[in-house]
């Protein structure tokens, strides 16, 4: 299990990372969230001691980490780095065996994941002249060639195509079935909580919340309300206290209620107004959440 | 993973990704071909060696016909002139003639330096003459003035084109370092390395790898002209041959010495743009030993200063051999100078290994060079 704990990290006068604690326990993905500039990248780079805290530590299994540690970690950094004038084949092999794998092994770990990635014809092409998107499919299989116990990817699901994102969620949850820690940053909300049981989100470099994404969303002190009605007054809102408009469009309602307001009063307010066409009721969306912890 | 088991990926990986580019095997074997030619341009070339010789008067007779039957199957031609002994000696004094036959002293006289060639004609010619078939020679060869140490036409040229080929691979292969260096953090894939790898291993991978290469060019290149020198075939004296050899030994010293603080450059650039500019530092060093060394050198390469330069780890990779091609170093002169250059490489790089483990995560506008080592102290 990967543990970060009250890491700390001031880039000159600015905060980076502010007593941020999280874990991500192997077998299981984690999405990192964040608006830009919340301290991600530097708590996934401290991971790899690419920054050195001020505070705090980072520990797998409880142990603090070294470079054998390393050798039994991917990681895909947002920048992507690999030698432009290398085979891709070639390139993926050798970060094999920089992480400990032996010639043989490597050539074949490289050429099964470059086979599930889709790039088995592209292998004999150097890096530079590869699509965007195929470079970033190389740079996820140097991450993973080795196996590795912790998958650290940052922004990995940035620039890829609808299929491409299909194919790489694919990845990560076998990775994680397989035993593997998977942690990695997006701002695609949608994706990651249709793809990850748990997040950890942060703003000013200090965690706003985490754990698992439904959980999360139940101890959310809000709900919310959409609510379609025919001949009511123009303007209608429900008059039920702790009930507030979110937005109005297209004739529909978004209402944010407070937790404890009873949704039958909403409902009831709302059939004496007009005919209620529809009426749906229940915690908020990861995005929605996200909006409320992180303007706060 | 053992720290060696590293070094050696990264170096083989440098190795591979050079040659992949040919620019190295383009250049060897240019540089080959060069050599080669050098070799064999006196077999195109008209060599015949015309000697002037006077002899003091009575010229026998029929010896200027013997004199050159006897040069002809040794590429060589005589003019003989006759003149009063001291005038003769006046004219080899001069420099006018090449030798002085007295017959009467049965002494063949040169101005400082014996010629054994042409010693070896006149010899020949006189036992015509005379008739003579005995095996003593003839005549004593003797010189006039005293041997000055001034190095010979070869010996100059041979310590000059060495220096220049050291300077030379020092700073194309150095460059290579720097610009790989600068290229793997520009390009960020240094993140992903250091993510796995000490940078101490990263270093010396890389400089190990590329040195390797410019070894092999400097040995191809210094072993052909040493085998060459050896072999006769360019007109200097075949001792050269070792002075060449000395080449590769002192090109991996000057290399390891120079790339290491190349790379130390290229960790505090962030961009490709700055790598030029980054490594001006160590390129004019490296230039500055060079001119330092050569003019030294072609003042006196036996003075006070020669011998300091000899020692001097900055200087010693090229003048060294430079040094041994004109006039020669004593052994303890080698061995101190080893032991320098070997302590100073040591010390460069434990500090430029520091900076740049400091420098390569560092992006942002370049550093200078205090503040790189502020940041290696307290990284």
């Amino acid at each position: 299990m990967l543990r970060i704990d009250s890491a700390t990290k001031r880039f000159g006068d600015a905060p980076a990372l502010t007593d941020c604690s999280f874990a991500v326990p192997r077998g299981r993905m984690v999405g990192f969230l964040g608006p830009n500039g919340a301290g991600k990248t530097t708590a996934m780079r401290a991971i790899f001691a690419l920054v050195e805290l001020d505070a705090g530590e980072v520990l797998w299994n409880g142990c603090p980490i070294g470079f054998s540690e390393r050798l039994r970690f991917g990681y895909m950094p947002e920048e992507r780095g690999l030698y432009p004038r290398m085979p891709v084949g070639e390139q993926v092999a050798y970060f094999g065996r920089l992480h400990g794998l032996s010639a043989v092994a490597a050539r074949t770990a490289a050429r099964r994941w470059l086979e599930r990635l889709d790039l088995a014809d592209r292998e004999a092409a150097n890096v530079d002249e590869l699509s965007h998107g195929n470079q970033q499919r190389a740079q996820l299989a140097a991450a993973l060639v080795h196996e590795p116990d912790l998958l650290v990817l940052d922004e990995p699901f940035a620039g890829l195509d609808p299929l491409a994102v299909q194919t790489l969620a694919d990845v990560l949850h076998d990775e994680a079935r397989r035993g593997a820690a998977v942690l990695f940053s997006s701002h695609q909300l949608d994706l990651v909580e249709g793809i990850c049981e748990a997040v950890v989100i942060i703003d000013h470099g200090r965690v706003v919340a985490t754990g698992d994404v439904d959980d999360l969303r139940r101890r959310s002190q809000h709900r919310l309300i959409a609510l379609q009605l025919a001949g009511a007054p123009p303007g209608w809102l429900p008059a039920t206290p702790g009930v507030e408009l979110v937005e109005r469009r297209n004739g529909t309602l978004r209402l944010a209620a407070n937790r404890d307001v009873d949704p039958e009063r909403v409902l009831a307010a709302a059939e004496e107004a007009g005919d209620v066409i529809h009426f749906s009721y229940g915690p908020p969306s990861l995005g929605e959440l996200f909006l409320e912890l992180v303007t706060r | 993973m053992s720290g060696r088991r590293t070094i050696t990926l990264i170096a083989w990986r440098e190795i591979r990704e050079r040659l992949r580019s040919r620019v190295f095997l383009y250049s060897t074997l240019l540089m080959l071909v060069l050599v080669g030619a050098a070799g064999a341009l006196p077999a195109f070339i008209d060599t015949t060696k015309t000697y002037e010789v006077a002899v003091v008067a009575p010229a026998p007779p029929g010896l200027a016909a013997a004199l050159n039957r006897a040069a002809t199957p040794l590429d060589a031609r005589v003019r003989l002139d006759a003149y009063p002994a001291t005038a003769a000696r006046e004219r080899l004094k001069a420099d006018k003639v090449d030798a002085v036959l007295d017959l009467r002293g049965d002494r063949i006289a040169f101005r400082e330096s014996i010629d054994p060639k042409l010693g070896a004609i006149v010899d020949n010619a006189i036992r015509v003459v005379r008739g003579h078939v005995r095996p003593a020679p003839e005549l004593t060869p003797v010189t006039i003035e005293k041997v000055t140490t001034s190095s010979t036409d070869a010996e100059v040229l041979t310590a000059m084109l060495g220096a220049s080929l050291l300077l030379g691979t020092i700073a194309v292969y150095g460059q290579w370092v720097l610009t790989g260096v600068v290229e793997e953090k520009a390009n960020r894939v240094v993140e992903v390395i250091v993510a796995a790898v000490r940078p101490r291993h990263l270093l010396a991978g890389k400089v190990i790898g590329i040195g390797l290469l410019g070894l092999a060019q400097v040995a191809l290149i210094g072993g052909l002209t040493a085998i060459l020198l050896a072999a006769g075939l360019f007109d200097a004296p075949t001792s050269l041959g070792g002075s060449v050899a000395l080449l590769v030994p002192w090109f991996a010293l000057g290399f390891a010495l120079y790339a290491v603080a190349y790379a130390a450059a290229g960790a505090i650039a962030s961009r490709t743009q700055d790598a030029s500019s980054a490594g001006m530092p160590v390129t004019y060093t490296l230039l500055a030993a060079f001119f330092l060394g050569y003019i030294v050198l072609s003042v006196d390469a036996s003075s006070g200063l020669a011998h300091l330069l000899t020692i001097f780890p900055l200087t010693a990779p090229l003048v060294l051999p430079a040094r041994s091609a004109l006039v020669g170093v004593p052994a303890w002169e080698h061995a101190l100078a080893l032991v320098v250059v070997l302590a100073t490489i040591y010390a460069l790089v434990r500090l430029a290994g520091r900076v740049y483990g400091a420098g390569l995560l560092r992006s942002g506008p370049r550093l200078d060079v205090r503040a790189a080592i502020r940041l290696a102290r307290h990284p």
